[in-house]
């Protein structure tokens, strides 16, 4: 009132209240800030979720030194230890005590080590806990070598002397005739695998065939009396094959005695002297003798090894190639039966059906089937498919299987199909959602040129929907690879003996059961008899289960990005 | 001088019904000159029949004014002509009015005409008439070409004759006064001659309009009612 | 520049007469019919959209359908290649004639029906294809699949809509790196190469800016001398410019239908007038 302002129009234009929690408020920074923190934190948890599970994972196979020492628990005998070091941790006497360990002051804290000590052959288990006050003479000896074997776990000690081809070398050349002989060796396994896997499972596989096809012949009424020529060509042929699996079993015979030609005597820590054959055997390391450069070429040779082998040693040692391909080839026999089904599904839905109360209740079924709980899918797959559809196969097809079942057990085909019928729905919906999307212009410009419905849908709707398709297989894709609990019902098992896939006619075997990296994780994480071991290779795999399901996904997205840009939408 | 943008439209068809309405308006153009030409003809050699053909003929004069105007309507209508279009239309149907009066006052020497050939023959003056006559015939015609050509200079050159017109008629006047003073038996047919030329100069008044149409059309400048500097200063500059 | 002399023969022997039926222009039935639409009705389930329309196409001349929205003007074109039938509910009475086949017989084929009427829309409707399969969409659903005739063909279309010298060079690449108006023009050529008789355009202007518009307009004045044009548009100008003849309608009525010069300088109707001169609402 008391200055008049000469021009009020201008002074609207200020600022007029500049505090208060109203004005800040009604400026919109908090809902800025609020926005902001949501996706910070689903950004930290994202990368928080890889780095752990990475870092667990692979941490597990860098080779970590190995510490000598001597262990004196007071009131007992020192005994010397060879350990890796896996993890430390402060807790306080009071707990150590009721864990039967003889401490003095209940008050004081301690470090509570784990260690690795190897040897489950000699001391019962591969770990245990260590007072870390209690640990005196520490040294990192670079002859302390750690051997990995095909059972039993890590070896820890030293090399005495090498046996190899009779002669006995000791002394510095040892280490290098040793290596050089686990080469051979391994070489020679390769060999062994081969024939046994392959070329002798791949003989079995025609034994096989041929018993149930002389089965069949007895079920179709004859008999070897009446119908001669044809048993006999069984027969021949069932001939011709134990031939060739003598000749197989001599190869393999021959390679086995090579195998055993070799051996090493290694000195334990507690001065235990051991021979090991060779076969036993399959790497060694020193790992106090290496270097940044070598400890880093091993960590890629172990992490190789873990993705290409097959696992060992119910699952704790060895590789996890079987998980992986039958992920991976799950997912993609489950893709190739959802996504022609879900898109035509789609199709009739929004192109054809009358649209009203009928549709809109599928529409509403289909989406809640999205909602059922994965398990109860597996049920289903395992009520309906395994029992009564593989039964009535079996019944029809492969009666002179019976009593084994062919398809009428959980297999890979009725675990893709039953996570066909999990993710059908997310492709009906993303298909469904594509086809609203294209413009009726473009509909009506194929109309108007003289094609009829079908074409129109054929050479121009779906084509332009087709990147909306895939965003619904991405979505299955995602969902798919991960899930785990149906698939235990439906086909997956602890430990497949074949891959689904192999050199036999017809090469994809649609009944076998696989192995799968979710169920793996399970397995491994929870049924394991050596929990600790275990436990890194549960972040590995999970690690793993991660980088597959990335990998597939932006496998799909590419495609689609590809399709998009060609079919750039007109809507504008 | 410009180029004549009426040409260069995407619609062809708007291109030809602009030129065809141009093309109109010089053949209305031709024809009223002719008109002058044969009335002044006419009213000189006494000729009464030629004469009555250039009163006969006006009605086409008429017909093409409502022709073109009728097409000028049209075009307005339908194609909603901006700019130099809308000017050239505007153009158009103002140049077509003044045409047709240029028709109507050739009617109106060839009646004159008519009227004269029935009385004795009158020598005095007449070469002065048709001195007049040719000036204004020439600036028809020249204002007709700046049209043609759209030629903002070669209209202002025909409408600055009208000064010099409006001179040669001042002239005839006194001398058709000091003829009707000197005998007033003549008066009647000086009468005539009064009226023809005062035909003549209402056409060389009309020629000017339709050069400053011109000039409105190339320069987009109204040049009626100025001075004859500041319209040379509208086409030289600008 | 060189002057153009003004000493025209012109003058002479003009013929008033003549010019005077000049200008009352040609009549509807002047020349032949290419269709005609008799009483037809149509209704969207119980709401009627057009009532008893009764006009005739003339062969060869653009035909225009103006009026406000919701008039059904479009829904008027769109019955000349029956494209109403896609809508449910969507019934008609009445019969178009295409050259004195009733369309709506039950033994007419709707595709070979729309291949000889070809429609243009509202909006560029390019299929997200090359420009050369825009243009031989039509064809191969047709049939034709021999790669000579086809790229002729193509080659013909693309000219025929004043599109080839833009294109020509690159014509693999996708229709939708055109612009609006080449867009249309595409679409043009797309309804073209398949030899229409009739041509609809759908407001094929309402989305371009005005020098593609006029493109377009130029080129519908090239193709009424090999097609018949029915045009709807709501620009009343367009209308005025492009066509031979201007049918207006209004609540589903025809209220007027003549000359388009005559329609646009002194209509018949009062409400055709208080249209067009911005007097209506």
């Amino acid at each position: 009132m008391h200055s008049p302002t000469p021009n009020p129009a201008a002074a609207d234009l200020t600022v007029r209240d500049t505090g208060g929690v109203r004005s800040y408020v009604k400026s919109g920074q908090p809902y800025v800030w609020t926005t902001a923190a949501a996706i910070a934190v689903s950004v930290i948890i994202t990368v928080a979720l890889l780095v752990l599970t990475a870092v667990r994972g692979m941490a597990h196979f860098w080779p970590a030194d190995l510490l000598q020492a001597t262990y004196a628990p007071p009131g007992e005998a020192p005994a010397p230890l060879l350990v890796e070091v896996r993890s430390a941790e402060e807790v306080t006497g009071a707990r150590l005590q009721t864990a039967g360990l003889p401490i003095e002051d209940p008050e004081a804290l301690y470090t509570r080590a784990l260690v690795k000590v190897g040897n489950r052959d000699l001391y019962g288990a591969d770990f245990r806990y260590v007072v870390e006050e209690w640990i005196g003479d520490r040294s990192w000896p670079e002859d302390a070598t750690v051997w990995e074997r095909v059972e039993w776990g890590n070896l820890h000690g030293f090399l005495l002397s090498a046996s190899i081809d009779g002669r006995t070398i000791a002394g510095p050349q040892a280490w290098t005739a040793y290596r050089e002989a686990q080469r051979r060796a391994n070489e020679l396994r390769e060999q062994i695998d081969a024939i046994e896997r392959d070329e002798i499972g791949a003989i079995n596989y025609r034994m096989e065939r041929l018993r149930l096809e002389e089965r069949r012949l007895e079920l179709d009424g004859l008999t070897r009396a009446q119908d001669t020529a044809a048993f006999a060509a069984l027969d021949a042929r069932r001939a011709a094959l134990d031939g060739e699996y003598a000749e197989l079993n001599a190869e393999r015979t021959r390679l086995y005695e090579a195998l055993n030609r070799d051996s090493i005597a290694v000195r334990t820590i507690d001065a235990r002297e051991l021979t090991v054959p060779l076969a036993k055997l399959v790497a060694g390391w020193q790992p106090n003798d290496m270097n940044l450069l070598q400890k880093i070429g091993f960590w890629f040779g172990k992490v190789w090894e873990f993705v290409s082998d097959e696992p060992r040693e119910a699952n704790t040692e060895g590789g996890i190639f079987p998980a992986i391909f039958g992920t991976v080839l799950m997912v993609i026999i489950m893709s190739i039966f959802v996504t022609p089904f879900g898109i035509l599904a789609a199709l009739y839905l929004r192109e054809y059906a009358k649209q009203g109360p009928v549709t809109r209740a599928i529409r509403i079924a289909v989406n809640n089937l999205a909602g059922v709980p994965s398990i109860v899918f597996g049920m289903f797959g395992l009520g309906f498919f395994v029992y009564f559809v593989g039964g009535s196969i079996d019944r029809l097809f492969f009666p002179e299987a019976a009593p084994a079942p062919v398809f009428g057990t959980p297999g890979i085909l009725w675990a893709s199909l039953t996570l066909a019928l999990l993710t059908l729905p997310v492709v009906i919906v993303a298909t469904e959602e594509g086809l609203a999307r294209i413009p009726r212009s473009i509909r009506e410009a194929s109309l108007a040129l003289g094609a009829t419905k079908a074409e129109t849908l054929w050479r121009v709707v779906l084509p332009m929907a087709s990147p909306a398709m895939m965003t619904g297989l991405i979505l299955a894709i995602a969902r798919a690879a991960g899930e785990t609990a149906p698939l235990m019902l439906v086909g997956v098992v602890k430990l497949a003996p074949n891959l689904p896939i192999d050199g036999n006619f017809p090469f994809l075997h649609f009944e076998r059961k696989f192995m799968h990296l979710g169920f793996h994780i399970y397995d491994v994480g929870f049924q394991s008899p050596n929990v600790e071991a275990a436990r890194p290779l549960v972040y590995a795999t999970s690690f793993l289960l991660v980088v597959v399901i990335v990998v597939l996904n932006v496998a799909a997205i590419t495609i689609r990005n590809r399709l998009r840009e060609h079919y750039k939408a007109l809507e504008d | 001088m410009n180029t004549p943008g009426y040409k260069s439209h995407i619609s062809s068809q708007f291109n030809a019904e602009l030129e065809d309405v141009r093309q109109r308006v010089l053949a209305m153009g031709g024809l009223v000159e002719q008109q002058i030409v044969d009335a002044t003809h006419a009213l000189m050699d006494r000729d009464a029949e030629r004469a009555a053909e250039v009163a006969k003929n006006d009605y086409k004069v008429n017909g093409l004014e409502v022709f073109i105007d009728d097409e000028c309507a049209r075009i307005l209508a339908r194609r909603q002509p901006t700019a130099s279009d809308l000017r050239l239309v505007y153009a158009v149907i103002k140049t077509i009015t003044d045409l047709e009066r240029i028709g109507d006052e050739a009617e109106k020497i060839a009646r004159m005409a008519m009227d004269l050939a029935q009385h004795d023959r009158f020598s005095e003056g007449m070469l002065e008439v048709q001195h007049l006559s040719r000036h204004v015939t020439q600036m028809v015609h020249d204002a007709l070409d700046a049209f043609a050509r759209m030629d903002a200079e070669a209209a202002f050159a025909a409408a600055r004759e009208d000064q010099a017109i409006d001179r040669e008629y001042e002239a005839l006047m006194r001398q058709c006064i000091t003829f009707m003073m000197e005998d007033p038996r003549t008066i009647r047919r000086v009468m005539d001659i009064i009226w023809s030329v005062r035909a003549l100069e209402r056409i060389g008044d009309h020629a000017k309009n339709i050069a400053e149409y011109v000039i409105y059309y190339v320069k987009g400048k109204d040049v009626r009612h100025v001075s004859l500097e500041a319209m040379e200063k509208e086409v030289k500059g600008g | 520049m060189s002057g153009v002399q003004t000493k025209t023969p012109l003058t002479h022997g003009i013929d008033i007469e003549s010019l005077e039926r000049e200008q009352t222009g040609s009549r509807v039935d002047d020349g032949t019919i290419a269709a005609e639409v008799d009483g037809l009705n149509l209704f969207y389930g119980a709401k009627q959209a057009l009532r008893d329309i009764s006009l005739r196409v003339p062969e060869k001349k653009v035909t225009a359908f103006i009026g406000p929205s919701g008039c059904g003007k479009s829904t008027l074109l769109r019955c000349f290649n029956r494209m109403n039938d896609l809508i449910d509910g969507c019934r008609i009475e009445g019969q178009i004639r295409l050259h004195g086949k009733n369309i709506f017989d039950r033994d007419v084929d709707v595709a070979i029906l729309r291949r000889r009427v070809g429609m243009v829309f509202q909006k560029p409707n390019p299929f997200p294809k090359s420009i050369y399969e825009n243009v031989a969409y039509g064809l191969r659903l047709a049939g034709q699949s021999k790669k000579r005739e086809l790229d002729e063909i193509v080659e013909w279309a693309l000219k025929g809509a004043a599109l080839w010298d833009e294109v020509k060079d690159r014509l693999e690449d996708s229709a939708l790196g055109l612009s609006g108006g080449q867009q249309q023009r595409l679409v043009i050529a797309r309804a073209i190469a398949i030899q229409p008789d009739v041509i609809l355009l759908d407001e094929p202007c309402s989305a371009l800016d005005p020098i593609s518009t006029l493109k377009v307009e130029e080129l519908i004045n090239e193709l009424k001398n090999r097609y018949t044009i029915v045009i709807v548009t709501h620009n009343m100008q367009q209308a005025a410019r492009v066509s031979d003849f201007t049918a207006f309608m209004y609540m589903g009525d025809l209220v007027e239908f003549g000359n388009t010069d005559q329609l646009f300088t002194k209509p018949k109707q009062k409400q055709t007038e208080d249209y067009i001169t911005g007097r209506y609402g």
